[in-house]
């Protein structure tokens, strides 16, 4: 039997449909048929009207069909004053027929930082918030204590957007039966499990403290420009945007799009810092230890770095 | 007198979602109401952020054109800090949004809105099965090959940008990206071959025989011309439209509006379109006459929006202010949409609207003969990329040729106002910043589709899409499919779904 699979939109921006459509091998076509997927729905490219998308929700809803994978797109908006109003579905809140989905679903996978955990929008007039966390917290909109039907969590996929092999490779396992080790933030170890700073072509400025001030140098742009790479979860510089670069890469500092708190509150293409040291540290370092690595790093830099001879 | 059925549209698409009642009479559409049925409230989250912060968080409006939010971001930016922008930086901004456009369109035509040609309303076409040999989702052969060649060009944007979509390259003074001569010869493999997929797929033809096509009647004569034309994409849209009668349906009321599209280096070879500052002509089309772009002429019209003011009802984006109230139910306000004014008008933007304002012979043709029609709005999009591929290219050479910077370190300033009108694949995208104490004052952002998705403002003059939908022709009012293809001609980027209330 064919596995079925219903993608909802709430409130986001399409993004993490337009990045699944970047997916190379398999490409999405090839996924859908390689996986045996039954696509029942997804809101840019099914082509059913309302009447037959009614009776596929009612089915869906009333367990006459069977749901394997529901994957929800977006925030759940539930503004303004708790109607769900700012975002509705066939005139009623959308977000009554994402618990209704989500009752019915064997498997739930929150695709972006948006349905992850609020993402862009959480805290603000629209009362954004995560399926099953909000921010940092567990709890979201389907509460502490829920679990789909095959017993799971819900699988937080985050980035802004989510990268399209990410989603394609978590539905692989999951259809396949493979176990999927998440961390204490639902995110699956396999892609969450290292750092954006891994793999990215500036390490070697890092790792001497080059450090960048301005736009459009080779350098590091952790101690002034803001980059996250150190600090947050994701695997861009291993699996690569487009199959191509990625943002550090190229000069544009992480800024932290997978983190549950993103996007963060002060300003971006900034480091905070205290004596020109970061106040945010790479990911479980200790201060003491880290300001005596980075000064005999400075020392140790080699001229062809510090002249930015070596290549991105 | 036969019942009088009110329908209600709810519309997917990328930027949020749309939902459109209709007033049908006798198998005609009477009356319509455009309303955007989703806020996330952007304009707010802007607000006391750090002056950069826009470069940022206003990518993430839109999945499918965030590099476009992206420059108008940068471009008022340097506005605002007096940053000039370098060559090389102009360069890769355009190659980047031109790289997004032909994306967009793309996917957009052969993805979203021709998967509608497989839908049973026209089982009885001459050309249905062919439409649904090429059109039906993720399996027609059009439809295929346009998921893995919109991807590719894509690309180009990584290796310029780091990733598509919701990059951050772009910023005052220029774009980060240092890319090494590989990274550039890599792009121009892309490119070529793109075109070349373009060409045999899309036109069936060279772009530069398509070109060559200056009027109605020439382009009667080049579908007759030779098989690969009537085979092509492209030509099989004519010959689909013809049987359908498309060409009629949708009219517009045919003012356009574009903000133009990229910045032309102060020396390059690629030609623009007859002005020396843009590659694409800004302005304001009405009766046949193209008026340049006074950006002091836009208002928004808040008389039929969820949303409060304390100053007049309409505003300049400058002075906007952006409160909701109401929880989206319906009465004289029906939409979390604004209604963008020029000039005391609504205006259509996108494809059509940037090249017949431009003056591109053909779009410029078709739009006096025929008008804004479903038909001219798809065939614009369509053939956009052989206006936008050649300067492209054009822009890569130069690049690979020559040495040169692509920023400028600016002056950061603590305060200050400045604005950014970029044409995103959609049609005019403007955002109206102000800074004060290094912090962002106001964020006011007028969408593409905000123009088109309009509603009526305080004369009740209908928004484009609404003016358009009034005269279609509707055969079954419990499923008024015809008014969600003249809908989708408008590109609002997802499918639409119908649903009727009787009353
Ligand atoms: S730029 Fe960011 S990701 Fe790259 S090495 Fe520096 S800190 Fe790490």
């Amino acid at each position: 039997m064919k596995h079925t699979l219903y993608w909802l939109q709430c409130g986001g921006c399409g993004g993490d449909t337009w990045s699944l459509f970047n997916a190379r091998s398999p490409d999405l076509a090839e996924c859908i048929d390689l996986l045996d997927i039954e696509l029942l729905w997804h809101p840019s490219i099914s082509v059913m009207g309302l009447t037959e998308l009614r009776d596929l929700n009612s089915a869906l809803i009333t367990g006459k069909k069977p749901l394997n994978i529901l994957c929800i797109e977006g925030s759940v908006i539930r503004g303004p004053a708790g109607t769900g109003m700012f975002d509705e579905a066939d005139g009623r809140p959308k977000k009554d027929l994402v618990a209704a989905l989500a009752h019915q679903a064997d498997y739930i996978l929150a695709v972006g930082t948006c349905a992850s955990y609020g993402g862009i929008g959480a805290d603000r007039e629209i009362e954004a918030t995560g399926l099953h966390f909000h921010k940092w917290k567990q709890g979201g909109f389907l509460g502490e204590s829920f679990s789909s039907k095959k017993g799971l969590p819900v699988i937080n996929l985050p980035g802004c957007p989510c990268h399209c092999d990410v989603v394609i490779g978590t539905l692989s396992m999951l259809l396949s039966g493979a176990e999927i080790e998440l961390n204490a933030f639902g995110m699956p170890l396999e892609w969450y499990g290292m750092m954006v700073h891994q793999g990215c072509t500036r390490n070697e400025y890092h790792e001497y403290r080059v450090e960048e001030k301005q736009f459009g140098e080779k350098g590091c742009m952790f101690f002034y420009l803001g980059c996250h790479g150190p600090l947050v979860n994701g695997p861009c510089n291993k699996i690569l945007w487009n199959g191509r670069s990625s943002k550090t890469r190229v000069g544009v500092p992480c800024f932290g799009c997978t983190r549950p708190d993103f996007p963060q509150q002060y300003p971006f293409f900034e480091t905070r810092n205290i004596e020109g040291i970061p106040i945010d540290l790479p990911d479980g370092v200790s201060r003491a230890h880290y300001l005596a690595y980075k000064g005999m790093a400075a020392a140790a830099a080699p001229k062809r770095l510090k002249k930015r001879k070596t290549g991105i | 007198m036969s019942a009088k059925t009110v329908c209600v549209v709810p519309f997917n698409r990328v930027e949020g979602d749309l939902k459109v009642r209709l007033d049908i009479e006798e198998g005609r559409v009477t009356d319509a109401r455009c309303s955007g049925i989703m806020y996330r409230g952007f304009e707010n989250i802007l607000k006391g952020r750090g002056p950069l912060d826009g470069l940022v968080i206003t990518p993430r409006i839109c999945g499918i054109c965030s590099t476009s939010h992206l420059s108008a971001a940068a471009k008022a930016l340097d506005s605002i800090f007096g940053a000039e922008v370098p060559d090389n930086g102009l360069r890769i901004r355009n190659i980047t949004g031109m790289a997004e456009m032909i994306q967009n369109d793309t996917r957009h035509s052969f993805l979203l809105f021709m998967a509608d040609f497989t839908h049973p309303h026209f089982r009885k076409h001459p050309l249905y099965e062919e439409a649904q040999r090429r059109y039906t989702p993720m399996k027609g052969s059009d439809a295929v090959q346009t998921v893995r060649e919109s991807r590719r060009i894509l690309e180009i944007i990584a290796l310029l940008g780091g990733q598509w979509p919701h990059s951050s390259f772009m910023v005052p003074g220029g774009v980060v990206t240092v890319p090494s001569p590989n990274d550039i010869s890599q792009c121009r493999f892309m490119v070529r071959h793109y075109r070349r997929w373009y060409e045999r797929q899309v036109l069936g033809c060279a772009i530069e025989r398509w070109r060559e096509i200056q009027s109605r009647k020439d382009l009667d004569d080049w579908l007759e011309e030779r098989p690969e034309h009537q085979k092509s994409a492209v030509g099989f849209f004519l010959r689909f439209s013809e049987a359908a009668k498309l060409e009629e349906q949708g009219r517009g009321d045919g003012r356009f509006i574009s903000f133009g599209g990229f910045d032309m280096p102060r020396e390059t070879g690629v030609k623009s379109f007859g002005n020396k500052d843009q590659f694409l002509g800004a302005g304001f089309l009405a009766d046949g006459i193209t008026a340049s772009l006074d950006q002091e002429k836009i208002v928004e019209d808040l008389s039929h929006c969820w949303f409060e003011n304390s100053g007049p009802i309409t505003q300049h984006p400058f002075s906007g202010e952006t409160r909701p109230y109401a929880t989206g139910s319906e009465s004289d306000r029906y939409s979390w949409a604004k209604a963008p004014r020029y000039d005391g008008h609504p205006a259509e933007c996108g494809p059509l609207a940037q090249l017949a304002v431009a003056g591109d012979p053909l779009m410029g043709d078709l739009a006096e003969t025929i008008g804004s029609t479903l038909f001219t709005r798809v065939l614009a999009r369509l053939a956009r990329t052989a206006i936008l591929l050649p300067a492209l290219e054009g822009w890569l050479q130069e690049l690979a040729d020559g040495e040169g910077e692509s920023f400028h370190n600016y002056d950061p300033v603590n305060e200050g106002e400045g604005f950014g009108l970029v044409e995103a694949p959609r049609g005019a995208l403007g955002h109206w910043v102000k800074i004060r104490d290094k912090k962002i004052q106001t964020y006011q952002i007028i969408t593409p589709t905000a123009w088109n998705a309009s509603p009526r403002d305080q004369k009740e003059v209908r928004g484009p899409i609404e003016a358009s939908l009034v005269n279609t022709t509707i055969e079954n009012p419990d499923d008024p499919f015809e008014a969600g293809l003249v809908i989708r001609s408008f590109d609002p980027c997802l499918v639409c779904t119908v649903h009727a209330i009787e009353t």
